[in-house]
């Protein structure tokens, strides 16, 4: 109780303290005043009395200290102090103070807004329960040299998996599709999933609105219903209450509504299956997959998306282990003359985003370098503040301040300076945020949800003061050092400057060395865009595209005479040059390979070469040009055995024999032999990146759905409305996607080594010019201090070239070192970006020389400018001051 | 001799003091304390601030400001009927402390 009461008093003396202090002042003043009266009676003179008065008491300030101590929480009482003195020091010296927090904010908002993209897209969790439970299952085969994701089970297998497994508490097999989504006056292109009835079960998820899709609506006869996502419901339903039984138009089939999924929900995204349908970002229907008997029990061609959620005391090894098992017997079910399916489970979230992972983490590290050299620069600016201010601080501790006290002082004021740029950096980091999806590559899950949320605060906060303890240490260690009291004589502060001149010198090395990691980098993923851009495609970026299917109002002859009308419109709109067709664009993610044999080669089990079926005029349309032989003819007959191949083909299986004329069956059809006619140069198919893949063209003279490409001297956007026009005319219910050149494919097959690298030399931009602010503020620092000692130089007949050089003899030595630590580190740090580079090693010595030649050349140019300064001295007037 | 105090004797001392004396300002307490102790307690007046801050944060005295027959200003401490309960404790507790003290003095002989 009495101690509660004490409690609260002192807490009231925290706030009203002046109050307190005056009280005490004048009762201090009068205790003096009667003690004086009494040694006055006894004889004294008033002038003694006082003296005497003064001695009895015992110090006038220690007993004020003794009282403040024992009435307030000195801690609470002190730390405000260190609070008004810091904010009242720092807003006395505001180019220090603003060079210091903008320095850090810059450094704190780029790791934050890092931070937040890695918190969106890697800590945030999924919003499908536990995902950390969920997996993947695959039958990969490695008789074909494909990636082991490219093979989902057939559907015999996954029923056969789900019938015998034991260690999934929900397994689901889905399926994807793209559909003319219909609606009054438009059509629109849309990704829907064919979702069997336990699809939501396993994802734990279910509709805001209506019911999912169950065991029930899978039977055949009952299939006509759809799940919708929630952005369509507002898009196209305008949020309606009611749009649960309505219908939709589906390809010119009406499916029943009966439910909407919630916002989040939009699985699964082109991000999430490696190789599933990759033009559309998200999912926004999800319709039964009602499968046939015939469909159930196809072990061959049937390939499917399976998804499981593990059984909690189930690991991934042991569904791994159990399922290879059950492949091993299922394997053998399998056609005799393509064997060796397996089984493989990958963690669900690892496919999701492990793509991503090390780019992010790589960026996390490159933000982090930035944050360091913001952090030494800062250091470095409290550490000449704080020489600048020995002379203060000396007095202060002649006057009783303890040295713990100053130590203290120093803290706070870093603290103050690392919040002030916490809260700056934090507003840095959300407008980087606002400008984040103009970078967006397309292929980092979730990019767009990164935000500003708790999680992201408390990291801008820890970082803010893990910087300020970091810049804080450095003066406050150079004070616990030094005598302060030695400051007071007018020599001392010269001969004790030396010790932090070394740890300030250190920093600048330090600085530097990573600059150059940083620089390396950038300049490494630089060049390897630059290559990249550089590839020879094989084909012209100023074609026009487009993927144009049918719905099922169309029979096979109807969708033959569709697109011969409309590629003969299209032909005729002035300056269309040729319009041609093919099943596969490339970069366009569509891919269809298949096994053949090569007549008189010695043919591998399971080689795979990509099959296209394209009309006589694609080629000129994509001008990819003919190297042998002829292209295909109007007169070719679909199905007739003329084919052409590719280059890479050719190099590949014909090596050093004549192509044309040679004879290619297909492993689907076998025994059928075709005769090559023509061999067409190599184009990149599924990247810019890797080389291309032997090609085999079957001529298609019955086209009835696929990728035109139009070749004209337009200009792409003109002609992209004329064929809309065109389509619109010839049926209105008709969506075409989007109409692309293969310039803008190439845009996007570039755009995350484009994110990336911007982001990399971005980054890499600002720590060179922050490592500069630093070298030249050391610079103009030592100038500063030296300024007597070139006076005298100058005086005793030295040259402006001998001053010069004395001060940038410095800056070029730490310069070297730091440039020479940078180089070491980089031939390690470079391995970590290895897999990002292309056509270019990563100790590639031009990039390595030229960045290394950037940072000299720019580091003596930033340290040139106080170096000329120093030359400019007057000696006769630094030695008058002085 | 100087004595030096033990933790919270002083408090006792200026309790004490104030209830004998009636209220009495920072200056009376430290001569009284100093004659009462023939010198011995000679302590820096200043040293006194701590224990009045103490004590009357405790609520066991309560200042207001006065004038003394010179005519000087000064801050009178009096002593409240929480001071008067909690001197008697502490006197009590002090009792047997210097008992318990004396006693095992007197024994170690």
């Amino acid at each position: 109780m009495v101690r509660l009461r004490r409690t609260v008093a002192k807490l009231r003396n925290l706030l009203a303290n002046k109050h307190a202090e005056e009280d005490l002042a004048r009762e201090v003043a009068s205790h003096l005043a009667l003690l004086a009266d009494d040694f006055e009676l006894r004889g004294m003179s008033a002038e003694e009395a006082r003296l005497a008065a003064l001695r009895a008491l015992g110090g006038v300030e220690q007993a004020k200290q003794a009282h403040r101590n024992e009435r307030s929480l000195l801690w609470i009482e002190q730390a405000m102090q260190d609070l008004r003195y810091g904010l009242r020091t720092l807003s006395k010296s505001p180019g220090f103070t603003i060079t210091a927090v903008l320095t850090l904010a810059v450094g704190i908002g780029a790791c934050t807004a890092i931070f937040s993209l890695v918190n969106a897209v890697l800590i945030r969790s999924l919003p499908y329960g536990d995902s950390s439970r969920l997996v993947y299952l695959y039958t990969p085969n490695p008789q074909f040299k494909l990636p082991a994701e490219v093979f989902g089970p057939t559907y015999a297998d996954f029923y056969d998996l789900k019938r015998e497994s034991h260690s999934f508490q929900d397994i689901t097999a889905f399926d994807q599709s793209i559909f003319s989504l219909a609606s009054p006056g438009t059509a629109e292109r849309i990704s829907a999933a064919r979702v069997d009835g336990d699809f939501f079960r396993t994802f734990q998820s279910s509709p805001e609105l209506g019911r999912e899709i169950n065991p029930d609506d899978n039977q055949l006869g009952h299939e006509k219903v759809a799940v919708i996502s929630h952005a369509l419901w507002q898009s196209t339903f305008g949020s309606a209450a009611d749009v649960l039984h309505r219908s939709l138009l589906l390809d010119g089939r009406s499916y029943e509504i009966i439910g909407v999924m919630p916002q989040g929900f939009e699985y699964p995204h082109n991000t999430d299956l490696v190789y599933g349908q990759s033009q559309y970002k998200t999912t926004q229907v999800w319709i039964p997959l009602a499968l046939t008997p015939q469909q159930m029990a196809d072990r061959e061609n049937s390939r499917g998306n399976a998804v499981a959620r593990l059984k909690p005391e189930v690991s991934i090894f042991q569904a791994q282990a159990e399922m290879a098992t059950i492949m091993a017997r299922l394997n053998k079910l399998h056609d005799p003359k393509v064997q060796g399916w397996g089984a493989l489970i990958e963690n669900f979230v690892d496919s999701a985003v492990g793509h991503v992972r090390s780019l992010l983490w790589i960026l996390l590290g490159a933000v982090s370098i930035v944050l360091l050299i913001a952090c030494s620069n800062a250091a470095n600016l409290l550490l000449a503040r704080a020489a600048g201010r020995m002379r203060e601080l000396g007095v202060r501790v002649a006057l009783g301040a303890g040295r713990s006290r100053i130590v203290r002082q120093l803290i706070t004021e870093a603290l103050l300076i690392g919040l002030a740029a916490g809260a700056i950096g934090f507003a840095f980091a959300y407008l980087f945020l606002r400008i984040l999806p103009l970078f967006n590559p397309g292929n980092i899950p979730r990019l767009n949800e990164a935000s500003l949320d708790m999680r992201v605060l408390v990291f801008t906060i820890a970082v803010s003061l893990l910087t300020s303890a970091f810049t804080g240490v450095f003066p406050a260690l150079a004070v616990s050092r030094v005598n302060l009291t030695d400051f007071l004589t007018t020599t001392g502060s010269r001969s004790v400057a030396g010790a932090h001149n070394r740890v300030q010198s250190a920093l600048i090395v330090v600085e530097s060395a990573l600059v150059l990691v940083l620089l390396a980098s950038a300049g490494l993923l630089i060049r390897s865009y630059v290559n990249v851009e550089a590839v020879d495609t094989g084909f012209s970026k100023s074609t026009v595209t487009l993927n144009l299917g049918l719905d099922a109002r169309y029979s096979q002859p109807q969708a033959v005479q569709f697109f011969r009308n409309l590629f003969a419109r299209l032909q005729a709109l002035p300056g269309v040059e040729t319009v041609g067709g093919v099943s596969s664009l490339p970069l366009s993610n569509s891919e269809d390979l298949r096994m053949f044999a090569v007549d008189g080669y010695p043919n591998q089990k399971g080689q795979l070469a990509e099959m296209r079926w394209a009309t006589p005029n694609y080629f000129s349309a994509m001008r990819i040009p003919l190297i042998a032989g002829r292209l295909f003819t109007a007169e070719e007959r679909s199905g007739a055995h003329a084919i052409i191949i590719n280059q890479s083909f050719y190099t590949k299986y014909f090596h050093g024999r004549n192509p044309i004329g040679g004879r290619i069956s297909r492993q689907d059809d076998p025994g059928q032999w075709s005769t090559v006619v023509g061999v067409i140069g190599d184009v990149r198919h599924n990247s810019l990146e890797e080389p291309a893949e032997p090609q085999i063209y079957h001529p298609d003279m019955e086209f009835g759905g696929g990728y035109i490409a139009v070749r004209s001297s337009l200009p792409a956007k003109s002609l992209a409305g004329s064929i809309r026009t065109v389509l619109h005319s010839l049926d209105p219910n008709l969506a075409a996607g989007d109409i692309q050149t293969m310039g803008d494919l190439e845009l996007e097959a570039s755009a995350q080594r484009r994110f990336q690298t911007s982001l990399l030399a971005l980054f890499a931009a600002i720590a060179l010019s922050l490592a500069l602010v630093g070298l030249y503020g050391l610079m103009a620092y030592s100038v500063s201090r030296r300024t007597r000692e070139i006076g005298i130089r100058m005086a005793l007949g030295a040259q402006r070239g001998d001053v010069l050089w004395l001060v940038l003899k410095k800056a070029a030595f730490l310069l070297a070192i730091g440039l020479a630590s940078g180089l070491v580190a980089s031939w390690f740090a470079t391995r970590v970006i290895q897999a990002l580079l292309f056509g270019v090693g990563r100790h590639d010595p031009i990039t390595i020389l030229s960045v290394c030649a950037l940072l000299a050349v720019s580091g003596l140019l930033a340290a040139m400018i106080p170096t000329r300064r120093a030359a400019s001295i007057d000696p006769m007037q630094t030695l008058r001051t002085e | 001799m100087s004595i030096q105090i033990l933790q919270g004797t002083l408090d006792l001392m200026v309790l004490r003091t104030l209830a004998t004396m009636g209220p009495q300002h920072a200056y009376g307490i430290a001569s009284r304390l100093q004659q009462v102790s023939n010198d011995a307690l000679n302590l820096n007046q200043g040293t006194i601030y701590p224990a009045l801050v103490r004590i009357e944060q405790r609520g066991w005295t309560r200042g207001s400001w006065g004038q003394t027959e010179n005519g000087r200003e000064a801050k009178y401490y009096a002593i409240t009927r929480a001071g008067l309960k909690a001197l008697d404790e502490e006197t009590e507790r002090w009792r047997q402390m210097s008992s318990v003290v004396e006693k095992l003095l007197a024994e170690e002989q």
